[in-house]
């Protein structure tokens, strides 16, 4: 493939996957009913639902690791199913950061965890060197941490680790799961904020799992909700957060600064759509009043 | 993938045999082990055919899902039954072919020892294994070995023991699975190369695993005494089995089936062992 071709790929599409856990036992539960779905690149897809409702299934399925009972996955347009034998060509093509990654570092240094990845994919020591080094700087992490075991890092740390060990393969598709469960707010930005520039940097396509409304306002373009095993909406930020009813019928919140904006519209204030942070409603509101007080004043 | 090994086979269910007490399921399982061992005769194999496949029908327990749980010991009844065909020297000849000759007798033999594992492990199965959860198993177990406490054997501490080790392979086996996921999507190759390629991709699964093992070790620990666990000194529980009308009718019926296999081996005519 060249480099044009590569640049401009990335695309992941569902036709009618379907994933039933436990087939033929007591236990059997349908995770992934029917789902139609296009990731594109070039943008972060936030992927949000209730526990439960199978965004984690349907990440695994996405990169290969479970095999869809119905449907199909196409990976710029080639069935990721057709040839199960290259099935690691897949996996270097769509990087796959599970919940809590920190869990899988084993190696004795940070750098060879993070090479481990990338040495599975036979490139030559230089190549690896300089991937370690460019996606520790994507995930936060000091070059001299780098030499340290992993374990004698902090939790946070750990994450990162983990998550520039995927990032190293350099993947056309970056799929994150839950990456910022259980982090503190500082740990949480740095890492999404990461992420969403090694987005920019390749163009690739990025999506994460999330729980928090907040963030996925904050760091996504497009939005994907799930609810029991099915796509309950999908659109751009703006459409998705803007049915509140929707969202919370799905077990959801909406981002706090939506319900203020609700707030403040329901009173008869004009207010922008596109506005989902905390920093970026401070600008609105503050704009609007100094003009309020500016009309105030000219009279 | 990993998901599929069964280690407890417990089927939930609603039958007689699940609701019975697990400390008579387990006296059951022993007088079935027993009774499969009395059977001497054809008529007591072919009453022991039918009472084992009275119990499977009884437990609810899908057949398919018995016969599965015997595919790992096919090789072994196989090679009983080969064993015993060749090497039984008996009075009724019926074929030579060089060396090798078979007897009446041995054929017998075989299908009896066919039988007899059979029965042994489907019986035992839907007595037990299938019908009951690993947890209640254990309990019965503890009180059923209660009085070797007498003996300062510390059966609460072995029966614990036992419970959190059951309690965590399914946790394990997810573990092992979502590791061996995650260094999959790092590339890992579990399934091709030769056998020390393959044993050396296991490093980066054993490796978190064991970590994790040891860590989760500690928090239950800690987790344990928190909540001022010391051993089972006056330790109450909060589900005391009881028997019901029900497990002393299950025992009735399996005490019949014994008399009535005794019985039949000593008055029955025909082949026997």
């Amino acid at each position: 493939m060249n480099q044009e071709n590569s640049n401009s790929a990335g695309t992941v599409e569902l036709r009618g996957v379907s994933y039933i856990y436990g087939r033929g036992t007591p236990f059997e539960k349908k995770a992934i009913d029917n789902i139609n779905l296009t990731f594109e690149p070039g943008c972060i897809t936030g992927l949000i639902g209730h526990t439960g409702s199978g965004k984690s299934t349907l990440v695994q399925l996405l990169n290969g690791l479970l095999k869809p009972d119905e449907g199909r996955i196409l990976v710029d347009g080639v069935d990721i199913w057709d040839e199960p034998k290259k099935q690691n060509k897949l996996r270097f093509k769509v990087g796959l950061v599970f919940q809590y990654p920190e869990y899988q570092l084993f190696e004795e240094t940070v750098r060879r965890d993070i090479a481990y990845g990338p040495s599975n994919m036979k490139l030559s020591g230089e190549e690896i060197e300089r991937r370690v080094v460019e996606s520790a700087k994507f995930c936060g992490l000091d070059e001299e941490l780098l030499d340290k075991s992993p374990f004698e890092l902090s939790g946070g740390q750990r994450r990162r680790a983990a998550i520039a060990g995927v990032i190293a393969m350099e993947p056309r598709v970056l799929i994150l799961d839950e990456p910022t469960a259980g982090l503190d707010p500082m740990g949480r930005e740095d890492i999404l904020g990461g992420m969403r520039s090694y987005q920019r940097a390749r163009n690739s396509t990025v999506i994460i799992v999330s729980h928090s409304m907040e963030d996925m306002a904050r760091y996504s373009d497009r939005i994907v909700v799930m609810k029991n095993g099915r796509v309950e909406a999908s659109g751009g930020r703006t459409e998705v957060f803007s049915r509140s009813d929707m969202l919370i019928g799905a077990g959801l919140d909406v981002p706090q600064i939506t319900r203020l904006w609700e707030i403040l519209k329901g009173r008869g204030i004009e207010l922008p759509d596109d506005v989902f942070t905390v920093e970026r409603a401070c600008e609105v509101l503050l704009d609007l009043l100094r003009t309020d007080l500016q009309t105030v004043k000219g009279r | 993938m990993l998901k599929d090994i069964t280690l407890g086979q417990y089927f939930p269910g609603n039958s007689p045999l699940h609701r019975a007490d697990p400390r008579m399921k387990l006296i059951l399982t022993l007088v079935e082990i027993t009774a499969v061992f009395l059977c001497k005769n054809m008529y007591s194999f072919i009453l022991l055919i039918a009472f084992t496949a009275a119990l499977v029908i009884m437990s609810r327990i899908p057949p398919r899902m018995v016969f599965r749980g015997l595919k790992p010991i096919i090789f072994i009844i196989a090679f009983t039954a080969i064993i015993n065909i060749f090497w039984t020297k008996g009075d009724n000849l019926l074929f030579e072919f060089g060396f090798i000759k078979v007897y009446f007798e041995g054929v017998m033999f075989a299908v009896f020892m066919i039988i007899r594992i059979v029965c042994l492990l489907a019986g035992t199965s839907v007595v037990l294994t299938y019908t009951t959860s690993p947890i209640a198993i254990t309990d019965g177990l503890e009180q059923l070995l209660a009085p070797l406490k007498k003996i300062k054997l510390p059966v609460h501490e072995f029966s614990m023991m036992m419970t959190i080790a059951l309690r965590f392979i399914p946790t394990l086996i997810e573990e092992t699975d979502r590791i061996m996921s995650a260094q999959k999507a790092r590339g890992a190759d579990f399934t091709s190369g030769s056998l020390i390629d393959r044993a050396k991709a296991l490093v980066p699964v054993l490796i978190p695993l064991f970590v994790s093992a040891f860590r989760r070790a500690d928090e239950l620990a800690v987790a344990m005494e928190c909540r001022c666990y010391r051993g089972g000194d006056g330790r109450t529980r909060m589900n005391v089995l009881r028997y019901s009308a029900l497990d002393f009718v299950l025992l009735a019926v399996f005490a019949l089936f014994c008399a009535a296999v005794l019985l039949i081996n000593r008055f029955a005519p025909g082949f026997s062992l």
